[in-house]
């Protein structure tokens, strides 16, 4: 069995859920490869001004 | 969105990472994919449109070297492809070319390209016309020596001797052709081949390899009687002559049959010579003529008749010499095999016309005198050359042939175009390479270039000499655009492919990180083997452009809640300052409009509610009010204000407070206000009254969807979608798709917001975590360790390093003087600058240094520590020196990016900090970093089903769990809930879960345990917990808190007064146990809010709407007649919730608002049951007589104090756990190793729950798995002898890392010591310290005050 | 007196403000280049004796920011 586990993980989407995903995956022992279809990652949240409800800076 | 015009060389952001700039391509341009040559036709006339016409000439001839001529001559398949002509009419593309040609060469300074390196080899080119003179350019340019052999006494073949002169003057072919002579290319004129030389006596030569572009010069004959008389002149041969200086009078009539551009040349040519009345005879119609459209107007425009559906017949001599042609009339018949109509004869019309000449211009044919035996090539059909398509080799490997002696008569750019192909293939030919190789052949155009509502700019007509004037000579009839109307037609184009290719950043890029190579670069398919895949692909706000109503896209003030995050934002297009983007008016009063695109089956297919448009336009209106102060009047125009998050509730009555109106009413049109821009509303009150109102600005909260891709996506990776479009998952496996091993997490799970997104992400990849264990650590890399040197007591031998960073640095600082003044402070052994100081060459340099010189202290001046401190301190410790032996000082970010006006000082300022730098790292010491042993076990506090999720999470990735539980059972809350809202009892999944953690033989039970003390710190705590007499210490890494939450228990609306008023859990026991009377029963009524949202408890409890609405439909389905009302304040069923909501409205449940101002009244009266209230909507008492009154009673917090003591975590004022950060710490403490899940976090459903504790679990094994943690070295640390005991450390430190010794201790008992692996380094205690006993390494006082001391020497 | 530009020494905090101060570089902002960055880990490591210093050391104002 063991041979046939891989010890990566793709993770689709860079925004915070993913990024959250893949840094979660790569400390926690595994290989991540990180998808996303822009030339950054951060998503839609990088384009927030504030984030409720404690008005902090979404960048 | 696209408030602002982005460049097609960008970075999204300037915080992006990577922080690497991305060029945007949308393919190639039609014109530069229709171009023979492909010219990069979008990049020339983007550097026109900008000025830089010198470049955009150079960029010109790079694929082409007749930018003159073919600004004269060309058919331009360009402009036919132009996408332009969708919006009005192609840009004038060889017309600007030509601009750029005429001011090249009226420079003086013509551009002559430079040449790679001079190679031996020779190559031969037969035929100086386009074909032949283009070979020669690029071979020239390549490096060959290069002989072109020309069979006439002039170059330039049929450009020379075909074209008029009116229409190309000779002296611009001969300057384009003196450019080639200047690149070395020698000429050999009146030279044939085959008859002066044969190609065998060129072999024997050396000549290595042949292009033959010898065209197609012999006229066809017209194949009627009568050709041969005198007056009878083969056109080409009469072009020829003509532009050969020798003049022919013709007589007065001439007959020029034929309908190109060589018949278009003859007749106008005929006219200038002093014919007075030549004309066309063509057999088709003047459509299906193949000459430009130009050339045939001018034809008009100078009155020569075009006889079109004619052919002639015969030819009619007198006296030996021509008198008239007898002609015949035509008329169109079916289209033959080219799509042309065919011309059919027209029985017994035949006509005679009196003509002195007869010219034919019907095509030409190729002489191959040239190819003698030794040449193996073959010929066609057709009499041309038959060569391979792509490589334009012949059957003889090294004659390559192109032009109108391949193609027949064609055009001069396509013959340009065959030029340069064989000069590639010659290339190859000569290095033995393989000719197609990866040529690209595939010039596909892009297709979606929007065009709609572009507004019309008319091209700018040609300037041309008026047809009086220019009939009687052969002077040049086109004029050329001057430099502005040149730029100025430049400036019509659509830029296509986006990227205009004019390749300026590959020579701008000093790093070569840009190059021609990137420009071609392709999508890529990758495979990839992977253990898991977790999709996170997010969502596309919704587009409102379809709603007509609101006229997002008529109305410029109308914008969607995305659009004002950017406005809002200090990095958005207005920095911040809030305008409306078409007249940067303030607005004085702006309007949300709710639920667009959320909520609604009618105009959208989204019927589910997408969770966060209520919270983020409440937080708009704030902020909104906070830019451009209270006078600014924000109206949110909502149907449910769904305030359901932590915190959310509080926020939504601060804005109340601060004046933001709430308007429950959905608004159906808006109207403009004449051209004010300003906008009307036009809505009804909650009391029916009709109002209307005006507003500055309207903002469309939108929803959250699943993008189309991502739809298709999911199709391909087969998972299953629920109605919505999200991806399907069940409560107790919230994380997992219908598919084993793919996971979901985000807004694709379901419409939510950022903290649950994180949540999601955390247990997503604690479930991949869970089936991948055994692979853990296989894939992963751990870098080598280089020994360190030790430096204690060396005296300082410092390494400056200057970065140019290109020239972001060197184009304002003077670096090399930076550098020497740096070489003459103290103790600085080595300074030298580099171009990229990042660059890994220069960091194995460094390294390098380093060990050459025997540095032992670093400076760096550069960009910035933030983003590139740790990748020096990598070459330091690569280098075996300690890594806080390093400084880095700033002179990009803080000095030349931002004075880059005043190179002076900023070059002052560099060297300032330069030598504060120098002399703070002089006092650097190496510092170490404490690794720790992590604790590999793992505690949960909370049996419930947050905890359990954690617990089995942990279990199966292998950690042993204790799990501590206050009762005797497993399960919390949830063993007295009857269904999730898909309709499956809870009972059967909890039990379920129940069995397996407690099969889970790394998992250990302990129940009705509590927790009493708690010592340690991250990785290895040490817990008691008392069973009762018995107590137990538990060593553990990490604690997880999943204590839950608890019922209110009512006081009001006669709880506890009658049987059949229950509480929301006490119905679901009924439910659970099928109690038979719910069948019987006649009406029922739901009270919801019942404690949430009170002044003394100001929270929505999450859950109750959900849950009422799915025990009123139970009822329903229990009993269909039972009439079931629902009290509201307001539903709040968030996400796909929403679906039950109309389900129940559907199954005719009533709901009937209430306000907190008047709530519902219960009462018991003879027996009966009455609750009464006011109905909102008609104004009138309501009295309801009920058999079942149930209770949506608040969740409380348990009583968190003492847990929270001990593990010093903080509880917010309704006594819920406050998490590390509400965004992006959602199941973290600021305490380091102790996590959060679960109600004891907020009230939640069984699904959040689940995913949260899967979600800490994660947070818990990123520290478990690393077996080790460091401390950071620039922590604080006390000098016992100068510590006075006061605890001021000790009670300032937000971290708890200072504390008294014991006062048993040997040595300095009672005086404070700080914890290294608490310690974050702040200061905060060092700054405090009155007796000066602390000091914080790497920023100690002696190192500050060695900065400030170096503030001020002289430079 | 026009001629006369003051110097003075700014204390960032490394999480905060010394980021800001990048980001105003990134962003291509510009402000008199008489500052000198002095970077801390926190404000709250600020000592009233660093304000003593540069000010004796011919500062004519400091900045403190975090």
């Amino acid at each position: 069995m063991s041979k046939d586990v891989i010890g990566s993980v793709l993770v689709v989407g860079g925004g915070i859920a993913g990024m959250q995903s893949a840094l979660d995956l790569a400390n926690s022992g595994y290989y991540v490869y990180l998808l996303d279809k822009s030339s950054s990652i951060g998503g839609v949240m990088a384009q927030l001004d504030k984030t409720f409800p404690t008005n902090d800076c979404a960048m | 969105m696209g408030l602002v015009e982005r460049k097609a060389t960008h970075r999204r952001y300037a915080q992006a990472i990577p922080g690497a700039f991305a060029i945007t391509k949308r393919g190639t341009a039609p014109c530069r994919a229709t171009c023979p040559a492909h010219v990069s036709v979008q990049g020339f006339i983007a550097l026109t449109n900008d000025g830089r016409y010198r470049e955009a000439l150079e960029l010109f001839k790079q694929d082409h070297p007749f930018p003159g001529v073919c600004g004269r001559v060309c058919t331009h398949p360009c402009e036919s492809a132009c996408t332009r002509n969708a919006v009005d009419s192609p840009l004038g593309i060889m017309y600007i070319h030509r601009f750029l040609a005429d001011t090249d060469r009226a420079s003086g300074k013509p551009y002559v390209p430079a040449k790679k390196a001079q190679r031996q080899e020779k190559v031969a080119i037969v035929g100086a016309g386009p074909a032949g003179l283009t070979c020669a350019y690029f071979l020239a340019i390549e490096g060959y020596q290069v002989t072109v052999f020309e069979k006439l006494p002039v170059l330039g073949g049929m450009l020379t001797v075909g074209i008029p002169s009116y229409r190309l003057p000779r002296d611009v072919i001969e300057a384009e052709i003196q450019v080639i002579k200047d690149l070395g290319v020698e000429f050999k004129t009146g030279v044939e081949i085959g008859k002066d030389f044969t190609v065998g006596q060129l072999r024997e030569q050396g000549y290595k390899a042949f292009f033959i572009g010898i065209g197609a010069q012999e006229c066809k004959r017209l194949g009627i009687e009568g050709e041969d008389y005198k007056g009878v002149y083969p056109g080409v041969e009469f072009l020829r002559e003509i532009n050969l200086g020798n003049r022919i009078h013709l007589g007065d009539r001439v007959a020029v049959v034929g309908g190109g551009n060589v018949a278009m040349d003859c007749v106008r040519s005929a006219l200038r010579t002093g014919s007075k009345k030549p004309f066309i005879i063509y057999r088709r119609a003047v459509e299906q003529m193949p000459a430009n459209a130009e050339e045939i107007e001018e034809c008009r425009e100078e009155g020569i008749e075009l006889m079109t559906l004619t052919n002639p017949i015969r030819v009619i001599a007198e006296n030996g010499r021509v008198r008239a042609i007898e002609c015949i009339r035509m008329e169109l018949g079916p289209p033959d095999q080219s799509g042309r109509q065919r011309p059919v004869p027209i029985k017994g019309s035949e006509f005679q016309i009196e003509v002195d000449a007869v010219i034919p211009a019907i095509g030409q044919e190729t002489d191959w005198a040239c190819l003698t035996d030794e040449c193996a090539c073959t010929l066609n059909d057709w009499g041309t050359m038959r060569v391979d398509k792509v490589t334009l080799q012949t059957s003889d490997p090294d004659i390559f042939a192109g032009g109108d002696a391949v193609t027949g008569p064609a055009t001069v750019v396509e013959a340009i175009g065959a030029g340069k192909e064989a000069a590639v293939s010659i290339d190859r030919f000569i290095r033995g390479e393989e000719l197609a190789g990866d040529r690209k052949t595939d010039w596909r155009p892009v297709e979606d270039v929007p065009t709609e509502g572009l507004p019309h700019l008319a091209r700018h007509p040609m300037p041309m000499v008026s047809p009086e004037t220019r009939k009687a000579n052969f002077n040049e009839v086109q004029q050329g655009y001057d430099e502005e109307t040149a730029r100025a037609e430049a400036h019509r184009c659509l830029e296509c492919g986006v990227c205009c290719e004019c390749y300026q950043c590959v020579t701008a890029c000093k790093a070569g990180a840009v190059t021609l190579e990137t420009h071609g670069q392709k999508p890529e398919t990758l495979t990839l083997e992977t253990g898991a895949v977790i999709l996170a692909p997010g969502f596309e706000p919704f587009d409102p452009s379809k709603f007509d109503s609101y006229a997002y896209a008529k109305l410029p003030n109308v914008i969607t809640s995305m659009e004002m995050e950017r406005i809002l934002s200090a990095s958005g297009p207005t920095g911040g300052h809030l305008v409306r983007l078409g007249d940067h008016k303030e607005p004085k009063k702006i309007a949300w409009f709710q639920c667009v695109g959320s909520r609604d089956l009618n105009r959208c297919d989204n019927s589910f509610c997408s969770s966060v448009c209520c919270m983020y336009a409440v937080k708009e209106a704030v902020i909104a009010k906070e830019h451009a102060g209270d006078d600014l009047d924000c109206a949110i125009f909502f149907m449910d204000m769904r305030t359901h998050g932590k915190d959310f509730e509080r926020f939504y009555n601060k804005a109340k407070d601060q004046g933001v109106r709430f308007i429950r009413s959905r608004v159906h049109t808006i109207d403009k206000v004449g051209d004010t821009g300003d906008l009307a509303v036009r809505y009804v009150t909650e009391s029916g009254e009709l109002k209307t109102e005006t507003f500055d600005m309207i903002v469309l909260s939108v929803g959250l969807q699943t993008p189309a891709e991502t739809v298709e996506l999911a199709k391909r990776l087969d998972i299953q979608l629920t109605p919505g479009h999200f991806a399907k998952s069940t409560p107790f496996a919230p994380v997992a798709t219908s598919r084993p091993g793919i996971f979901v997490c985000g807004a694709f799970q379901g419409p939510r917001d950022i903290p649950q997104s994180v949540v999601d992400a955390s247990a997503a990849a604690a479930a991949a975590g869970e089936i991948l264990a055994e692979a853990r650590d296989t894939l992963t890399v751990i870098p080598e360790k280089v020994p360190e040197v030790n430096v204690l007591n060396e005296r300082p031998r410092i390494g400056v390093f200057v970065c140019n960073c290109g020239i972001n640095i060197s184009g304002t600082v003077d670096v090399p003087s930076v550098r020497d003044y740096a070489a003459t402070l103290p103790y600085v052994e080595y300074a030298a600058d580099n171009l990229y100081t990042c660059s890994q060459d220069t960091q194995d340099r460094m390294a390098e240094v380093i060990k050459e010189k025997g540095l032992n202290r670093v400076v760096v001046a550069a960009c910035t520590p933030k983003t590139h401190e740790a990748l020096f301190q990598e070459t330091l410790m690569a280098a075996g020196l300690n890594k806080y032996l390093f400084e880095m000082c700033n002179i990009r970010n803080q000095d030349s990016w931002v004075h880059k006006h005043n190179p002076d000082l900023a070059t002052e300022k560099a060297k300032d900090l330069v030598r504060m730098a120098v002399a703070k790292v002089g006092l650097m010491q190496p510092l170490q970093e404490a690794q720790l042993d992590v604790n590999q076990t793992a505690l949960v506090i909370g049996g419930g089903i947050a905890g359990m999720a954690a617990a089995q999470t942990l279990g199966a990735q292998g950690y042993t769990t204790h799990v501590v539980e206050r009762e005797a059972l497993l399960g919390g809350q949830a063993r007295h809930l009857f269904q999730t809202p898909d309709g499956v009892p809870v009972a059967q999944r909890l039990d379920q879960l129940v069995s397996d953690v407690s099969a889970d033989p790394h998992i250990q039970m302990h129940l009705n345990s509590e927790i009493t003390a708690v010592e340690g710190f991250v990785g290895n705590f040490k817990t008691t917990v008392k069973n009762g007499d018995q107590e137990q210490v538990i060593e553990h890494g990490v604690a997880i808190i999943a204590t839950g939450a608890k019922p209110l228990v009512p006081t009001e609306y006669s709880y506890g007064q009658d049987p059949r008023i229950v509480t929301s859990l006490e119905l679901d026991a009924k439910l659970k146990a099928d109690d038979p009377a719910i069948k019987e029963l006649e009406a029922a009524v739901f009270i919801q809010c019942v404690g949430s949202r009170e002044p003394e408890r100001p929270y929505c409890s999450r859950v109750c709407c959900t849950h009422s609405i799915d025990s009123a439909l139970a009822i329903k389905a229990r009993n269909p007649e039972a009439n079931v009302y629902i009290l509201y304040r307001d539903i709040r069923t968030y996400g796909e919730r929403e679906y039950l909501y109309k389900e129940a409205r559907e199954k005719g449940v009533i709901f009937i608002r209430y306000s907190l101002e008047a709530k519902p009244q219960v009462a018991i009266e003879n027996g009966r049951l009455l609750v009464r209230l006011t109905d909102p909507i008609l104004g009138r008492p309501v009295e309801i007589d009920t058999d079942l009154i149930s209770l949506a009673t608040a969740i409380l917090p348990p009583d968190n104090n003492v847990l929270a003591q001990l593990f010093k975590l903080s509880l917010n004022d309704d006594g819920f756990f406050v998490e590390k950060h509400a965004k992006l710490g959602p199941c973290d403490f600021a305490t380091d190793g102790v996590f959060l899940c679960g109600m004891a976090h907020y009230p939640k459903p069984i699904d959040e729950a689940v995913t949260q504790g899967k979600a800490a679990a994660s947070r818990a094994v990123t520290l478990l798995a690393r077996q080790h943690i460091s401390t950071i070295g620039q922590v604080a640390e006390v000098n016992p002898a100068l510590c006075s005991m006061c605890g001021v450390c000790v009670s300032i430190c937000p971290y708890s890392a200072p504390s008294f010794r014991a006062p048993t201790e040997r040595f300095w008992p009672g005086r404070a010591e700080i914890n290294p692996v608490l310690c974050k380094g702040c200061g905060l205690c060092v700054a405090s310290c009155r007796s000066g006993a602390i000091h914080l390494k790497g920023f100690d006082n002696d190192q500050i005050f060695a900065q400030l001391f170096a503030l001020n020497e002289a430079s | 007196m026009a001629q006369w530009e003051p110097k003075i020494v700014a204390f960032l905090c490394n999480w905060c403000s010394y980021a800001a101060a990048d980001l105003a570089g990134v962003s291509r902002m510009e402000y008199p280049p008489n500052v000198r960055v002095i970077r801390i880990p926190c404000t709250g490591r600020m000592s009233p004796k660093f304000v003593l210093a540069a000010l004796r050391e011919g500062a004519d104002g400091v900045w403190v920011s975090g």
